[in-house]
């Protein structure tokens, strides 16, 4: 046997030691999955979100450490009748947040470079696991629940949430959506949640002539001609509020206003202590005798972030006017509205004065 | 009668054979034995004529008898010994043969199930080394010594508590079992089974309570002295282990101590004296510059006026000219020191091989780098053994050891008072005659004291019926008493005294009886073997603990008043336990060239549940030596070569008695009478099944150009399955949850072991170099299937979070982590929920510059509980050591060195360190943070986030455990020790009554270099967590001595 021969073998030895302990694949171990947990689950699955409003909702997801990314997909969306159900999937442009909203911008120009328009479908699940019905949905492109207020299974639309990952796929069944129709603004207590209609006096439930209003804050008001303190409560309501829209505007103002029992504007000015400019978060004020209008941005309040304009849910308009009253001290009285409007376009609050003048003299 | 008894031997001889042979012929008997290990050597080949013709072999137990012509030349030669030539005197027929090894590791004899065999023809994988490897380093347990020795047994010394253990794995992870939480999570060692001189021991015996010591402590292995081991035999797979049956299944070491041989009494001392360093503390900030940081910190992140005025009313910063807080002490000086040890060793031995003796004392003494800690060791260990002719042998040994330790106010491996009190502002006063702290008191005062005394005899015998056919017995027993009595002075513990008390005992009574015929049938040679087994263990542990004793000074008996007692009563590790084994072995070899080895053992253990007690362990080894092969016999640079395959399986049990029979509590009174029922958090298991290991093994070992270089390579897979988990339960069940058997990993790797000597050995220059590495992975092959392929240990500690997770698949402990990305540099790098407008936030407060960038896995722009990511893995990858070994002329330098690589370590210490600024107004030091990457202003790409901003920070929590951020590459590369040493000349020394003197300088744990950023990552748990609660590793300098007296002629 020639010397080569012999190296041969010798080298064939070491190649058959680490051709037989390097193959990894003869030991027959488990592959790395991701895991998916059999108890991942939506502790609720009934979504009753409202039209017209950015709501995004958890629903109570426990992934229970199933491995992220995980991926969520809407399927079989149906009637409980079967029909295949499609107008929750329309795509329709929505404002997307790009940048933090802060309350310190200082134009309108500002805040919309903040978010841009983005097609979106107007219900959809986010890669978080959450429900996003968007403020581009409404009563027109989404039928809203049944107005008597039944939950029959036709009228309600169903669908299935499909999760994946690398280690399988789950689809969890039988959500239920069942929106409610818009409203636009709040408080919304002047409205029925069901049908749109006005709401009843809460006083009255049955008494259709009697309705509910939207009430002011009120605070050392004195009416007019009563010399009383203005209340506005379930039994007596001296003055209301109307957040209603109005025609003529530019499609983003915002008027505040208040009128007087014979539906008289009050001239703004009247209310002397009022901080007009930094109530809210508004540019390009407008004053007249009749209003104050501005320019805004939609929704309002714009986020959930508490800033120097909104406490998170809501922002606040407080008409405030001083008078010197006996004994000679100076009382300052506020009609005052936390509020929201999530409906882009011409609004005005509108303060109401019922029953009594406002007085703004000194006694 | 010493002298005239070869004589008479001579003579009985000399009669029977005048009946049987021709005169020409005369009967000699003898022994061959291993010069330096003092061991008989089986299988030595006897010649003799020219040409040399063998006439015959020894036997088992290294004896031979042969009949030859009167003064013939005999020649004795064994693989991997120096051939001896023994020319017969007239009349001899009793020759004593010490072979001299020549030092080619592949033909060491090693030991397999008890029996010595020649390492040529094992067909397991093992590795031996001698005592000259683990001389010279003081160290309270000898386990340290063996780091970066062996591939494949990963030792990390990773508490520096004197007579404590680090952690050992032979062939990777053997354990799931993990106890405690945050930093102090501990995963239970499953230790390899120690064997000493034959006697089986628990390695594992103080740690079943993980950081939450109970008792001394002490492991058996730190009360064996380093200086008494001959040698270290570590065996890995699982033919090699599968006589060893239970316990057998993480690996066995085998420990030799030194036996006498010397017909002329000798008397060794060695001594050394060493010097333990603390290594480098965390540096603090002290005196006025503390106080200006802390009012800097305050003045520019206060989030509101209150903050400012806070300032006002904390006098300690404001108040610099009050004398209480005008100060600057080093309060980590206050409990670390310097300390000044040292260590003697007796050893007096002589006999031959008729009867020969050995006594070994030992004396060690530690007093640890933080105050009111040490370990002491007192140890004795004899052992005779008596042979008055070849058919029958007696071997005694009895083993005496006290340790003595103190763990101050820790719990030895975790001092978590020196740690906080370490923090401390260095405004406070320092603590002096007058006024000291009740944690200073407590830290330095606490008078703890333990004991393990252990006390191991062993007998054993054996006779020889015909030639070849022996049978052997062997009974030893191992008991170990344990005290802890810890004083707690009133100063330390709210005005009033307490006292803490554990007592523990522990035995093990062990038989094994061994019945063995070894026969030779020309180049056939086979050997049976048949033993059984029989173990008897038991341990239970007391503890009482009184609160309020009456004052200092009675410190006991403290039986005064039942209303402080907090009880006490016998600790959960009880145990009563037995095995009985049965085990077979058969091997054969043709030539020395094919050998198999089969076999079979049968092991009954309590531990198991009571359905199915026995498991039966098989094993099957081959070798192949095929440079015996004709074709390879012109290969003169080649020595040897062998490829070995094996396959086996071997068993642990890991259950205990609550496991498998429930636990039963004293609930309450019925009828007025007191009712005893089941405890409902664990439902017995009946059918609990020991762990058990497969393991497959290839190896391939060669020496080449007459040892120069030399070359062990092996590759296993090992399975090990029925781990122990516990499976919760639905609660229809009544129970809560259930031990197990349903997990089980793979390790697999690599090992290579390479020695070189690079100069042929002269005279005057000896020099070899050896590297050894191991690449082992281990992954998570199964849970229980309610678990479909995933379980997290949530970690409980809400400080910590650091969670682990078990998945399928990958390797078996991995972080479940929050990832972080690094620092925000500017308010406008947080993302935006583009729904919701809102920034990322967490607990309530949007992330801003300065914050760390923790990944939102989930997508919802909301750092939860969620967020959380597997990553890493606590095991290290990589192992190994270098080692080199110098002599020239007297002198002798040996370095060793091991490395670990790829494991993660979570770097708590860092945390800590830099959550120490998380509240300026608290009596807490400050640290440099210069020399870190931190976020100090906008626009800064930094790791670590802006420390300073306290007022956001129990929202933010920017240095939050369960991140990433912590996880660090743990790779290192330690020179673990550093001897040099001169052997006087023999010559001049004799003149004052010496045989041997040689002095040596030694530096122990000498550096470490790492990249990872903590202090240290080798001193981190098994988990890999670094804890600053952690009792550091010292460095050590020592200057020893050993002598040999000049007790001869």
């Amino acid at each position: 046997m020639s010397i080569t021969a012999k190296i041969n073998r010798v080298t064939a030895f070491f190649a058959a030691i680490i051709l037989l302990s390097s193959c990894e694949k003869v030991f027959d171990l488990p592959e790395e999955k991701d895991y998916l947990s059999p108890n991942l689950n939506y502790s609720s699955k009934i979504l009753e979100p409202i039209l017209g409003r950015t709501t995004i909702s958890r629903q109570g997801l426990n992934t229970d450490n199933s491995t992220w990314p995980l991926k969520f997909e809407i399927v079989n969306a149906r009637w409980g009748d079967g029909r295949p159900v499609t107008d929750l999937f329309q795509t329709r442009p929505v404002w997307v947040w790009t940048n933090e909203y802060t309350g310190d911008e200082k134009s309108l120009e500002e805040i919309q470079a903040k978010r841009k328009l983005e097609d979106h479908p107007l219900f959809e699940v986010r890669e978080s696991g959450e429900f996003i019905l968007w403020a581009s949905s409404n009563n027109d492109l989404i039928t809203p629940r049944a107005a008597d207020s039944s939950n029959l299974p036709q009228n309600t639309r169903y669908f299935d949430v499909k999760v994946t990952n690398t280690g399988g796929s789950v689809v969890l069944k039988d959500f239920q959506i069942r929106p409610f129709r818009e409203r636009p603004y709040f408080p919304s207590n002047d409205k029925n949640d069901f049908t749109g209609g006005d709401a009843p006096d809460p006083k009255f439930r049955n008494n259709t002539f009697k309705k509910d209003f939207i009430r002011p804050g009120l605070s050392g008001v004195i009416g007019k001609t009563s010399n009383k303190e203005l209340v506005s409560n379930d039994d007596v309501k001296d003055v209301v509020v109307f957040i209603r829209p109005f025609t003529g505007g530019n499609g983003h103002n915002l008027r505040i206003k208040a009128i007087d029992k014979n539906d008289v504007a009050i001239n703004p000015s009247k209310f002397n202590e009022t901080r007009w400019t930094t109530m809210l978060h508004a540019f390009n004020m407008v004053k007249t005798n009749e209003y104050v209008q501005y320019d805004v941005a939609y929704p309002i309040p714009l986020t959930a972030r508490r800033t120097n304009y909104s406490d998170g849910n809501t922002a606040r308009v407080a008409l405030q006017y001083s008078r010197l009253v006996f004994g000679g001290a100076r009382n300052t009285a506020t009609l005052s509205l936390n509020f929201a409007i999530f409906r882009e376009g011409d609004w005005e609050i509108v303060f109401k004065f019922l029953t009594d003048d406002p007085k703004f003299e000194d006694d | 009668m010493k002298r005239t008894f070869p004589y008479i031997i001579t003579l009985i001889a000399c009669l029977g054979c005048f009946s049987i042979y021709a005169q020409s012929v005369v009967r000699v008997t003898g022994t061959v034995v291993e010069k330096e290990g003092r061991g008989t050597l089986p299988g030595v080949t006897i010649a003799t004529g020219t040409p040399p013709k063998t006439i015959g072999n020894t036997s088992i137990n290294g004896t031979f008898t042969i009949n030859v012509a009167p003064e013939a030349t005999l020649v004795f030669s064994y693989v991997g010994f120096v051939t001896q030539t023994v020319k017969l005197k007239p009349n001899q027929t009793t020759v004593n043969v010490y072979m001299e090894s020549d030092k080619r590791s592949l033909q060491e004899v090693v030991i397999r199930g008890y029996q010595k065999r020649s390492k040529e023809i094992t067909t397991g994988a093992s590795t031996t080394i001698g005592e000259k490897a683990i001389q010279d380093v003081p160290v309270s347990n000898v386990e340290q010594l063996l780091q970066g020795k062996v591939a494949g047994l990963n030792i990390q010394v990773n508490t520096g508590a004197p007579g404590f253990r680090g952690s050992i794995q032979i062939r990777g992870l053997s354990s799931l079992s993990v106890t405690g939480s945050g930093s102090d999570s501990y995963l239970q060692q499953q230790s390899p089974l120690y064997i000493i001189d034959g006697v089986p021991l628990d390695a594992d015996k103080a740690s079943e309570f993980g950081f939450q010591t109970q008792g001394p402590g002490i492991s058996p292995t730190s009360l064996i002295p380093p200086e008494d081991i001959q040698s270290i035999e570590i065996l890995k797979d699982a033919q090699a282990t599968s006589l060893y049956g239970s316990r057998g299944a993480y690996g066995v070491i085998i420990i030799t101590t030194k036996r006498g041989n010397s017909v002329v009494p000798r008397v060794r001392y060695s001594t050394q004296a060493f010097v333990n360093s603390p290594p480098k503390l965390r540096e603090t900030i002290g005196g006025n510059a503390e106080r200006q940081l802390k009012i800097q910190q305050i003045l520019k992140n206060k989030l509101s006026e209150a903050d400012l005025n806070r300032l006002g009313y904390t006098p300690f910063i404001s108040d610099s000219l009050n004398a209480y807080f005008n100060n600057s002490v080093d309060w980590q000086s206050v409990f670390y020191q310097t300390t000044y040890n040292q260590t003697h060793n007796i050893a007096i031995d002589g006999g031959n091989q008729t009867f020969n003796y050995k006594t070994n004392l030992g004396y060690y003494t530690e007093k640890g780098v933080i105050k009111n800690t040490g370990f002491d060791r007192y140890s004795v260990n004899m052992n005779m053994e008596y042979k008055p002719n070849n058919k029958f042998r007696f071997f005694g040994a009895l083993f005496g050891a006290v340790g003595e330790q103190s763990k101050g106010d820790g719990v030895g491996l975790l001092q978590k008072g020196v740690a906080r009190n370490g923090q401390a502002s260095s405004l406070l006063p320092p603590p002096s005659f007058y006024q000291a702290t009740s944690s200073v008191v407590s830290a330095l005062k606490t008078a703890n004291n333990n004991n393990s005394r252990n006390l191991r005899a062993n007998v054993e015998g054996r006779y020889e019926f015909v030639p070849g056919l022996a049978l052997s017995s062997n009974v030893s027993y191992d008991y170990t008493s344990d005290t802890e009595d810890s004083f707690r002075p009133a100063a330390a513990n709210n005005q009033f005294a307490s006292v803490y008390g554990f007592t523990g005992r522990n035995y093990t009574l062990y038989n094994r009886n061994n019945l063995s015929y070894a026969k030779n049938f020309g180049s056939h040679e086979i050997f049976i073997n048949a033993f059984n087994e029989i173990y008897k263990k038991a341990r239970q542990a007391n503890v009482m603990r009184q609160e309020k004793t009456a004052n200092d000074q009675l410190q006991g008996p403290v039986g005064y008043d039942a209303y402080f007692s907090r009880g006490g009563g016998v600790l959960d590790n009880y145990r009563d336990e037995r095995i009985a084994s049965f085990a077979g072995a058969f091997s054969y070899n043709f030539k020395k060239k094919y050998i198999v080895d089969l076999s079979y053992r049968l092991d009954g253990t309590s531990l198991s549940g009571m359905e199915n007690p026995y498991s039966k362990n098989p094993s099957v080894g081959l070798r192949w030596n095929f440079s015996k092969e004709d074709w390879m016999q012109n290969l003169k640079w080649l020595d040897n070569a062998g490829l070995r395959l094996s396959w086996g399986k071997n068993i642990s049990p890991n259950g205990n008695l609550q496991s498998i029979y429930g636990l039963y509590n004293v609930n309450g009174s019925y009828n007025n009478n007191p009712s005893i029922g089941v405890d409902y958090d664990q439902i017995p298991n009946p059918r609990l099944k020991p762990t058990t290991t497969v393991q497959y093994n290839l190896g391939f070992d060669a020496s080449l150009f007459n040892s120069r270089f030399e070359v062990n390579f092996d590759t296993y897979f090992k399975q090990v399955e029925n781990m122990l988990i516990d499976r919760p339960l639905a609660n229809i069940t009544g129970f809560n949850k259930v031990v197990s058997n349903d997990a089980a990993i793979a390790n697999y790797g690599y090992e290579l072991a390479l020695t070189v000597r690079p100069f042929k050995p002269g005279k005057n220059w000896n020099f070899s170099l050896s590297a050894n590495g191991a690449l082992n992975r281990d992954v998570l092959t199964k849970l229980p299937l309610e678990q479909y392929g995933q379980f997290i240990k949530f970690d409980e500690d809400a400080r910590f979070l650091q969670h682990l997770v078990y998945r399928v698949g990958r390797n078996t402990l991995s972080n479940y982590l929050r990832v972080n990305q690094g620092t925000y540099a500017t308010d406008a790098d947080v993302p935006v929920d583009p729904v919701t407008g809102l920034k990322y936030r967490t607990g309530g407060r949007f992330f801003e510059a300065g914050d760390p960038n923790l990944k939102d896995v989930n997508g919802d722009y909301i750092l939860d509980g969620v967020d959380y990511e597997i990553s890493g893995n606590s095991q290290p990858l990589f192992t190994g050591g270098l080692s080199t070994n110098i002599t020239y002329k007297n002198w002798g330098l040996n370095v060793y060195a091991s490395y670990t690589a790829k494991r993660t370590i979570l770097n708590n210490a860092l945390s800590d360190r830099l959550a120490i600024m998380r509240d300026p107004f608290a009596l807490t030091s400050v640290v440099p943070l210069e020399n870190l990457n931190i976020w100090t202003q906008a626009g800064d790409i930094a790791k670590y986030p802006n420390p300073y901003d306290y007022a956001r920070y129990d929202a933010i929590q920017p240095f939050r455990k369960d991140q990433t951020l912590w996880a660090e590459e743990g790779s290192y590369f330690k020179v673990n020790s550093f001897t040099l040493s001169y052997a006087f000349n023999k010559e001049a020394i004799r003149k004052i009554g010496l045989y041997n003197l040689r002095v040596h300088f030694t530096a122990n744990n000498l550096t470490t270099f790492s990249s990872y950023s903590g202090p240290n990552p080798e001193n981190v748990n098994s988990l890999g967590r670094d804890n600053s609660d952690g009792y550091p590793v010292p460095r050590t300098f020592s200057i020893g001595l050993n002598m040999e007296l000049n007790s001869g002629k």
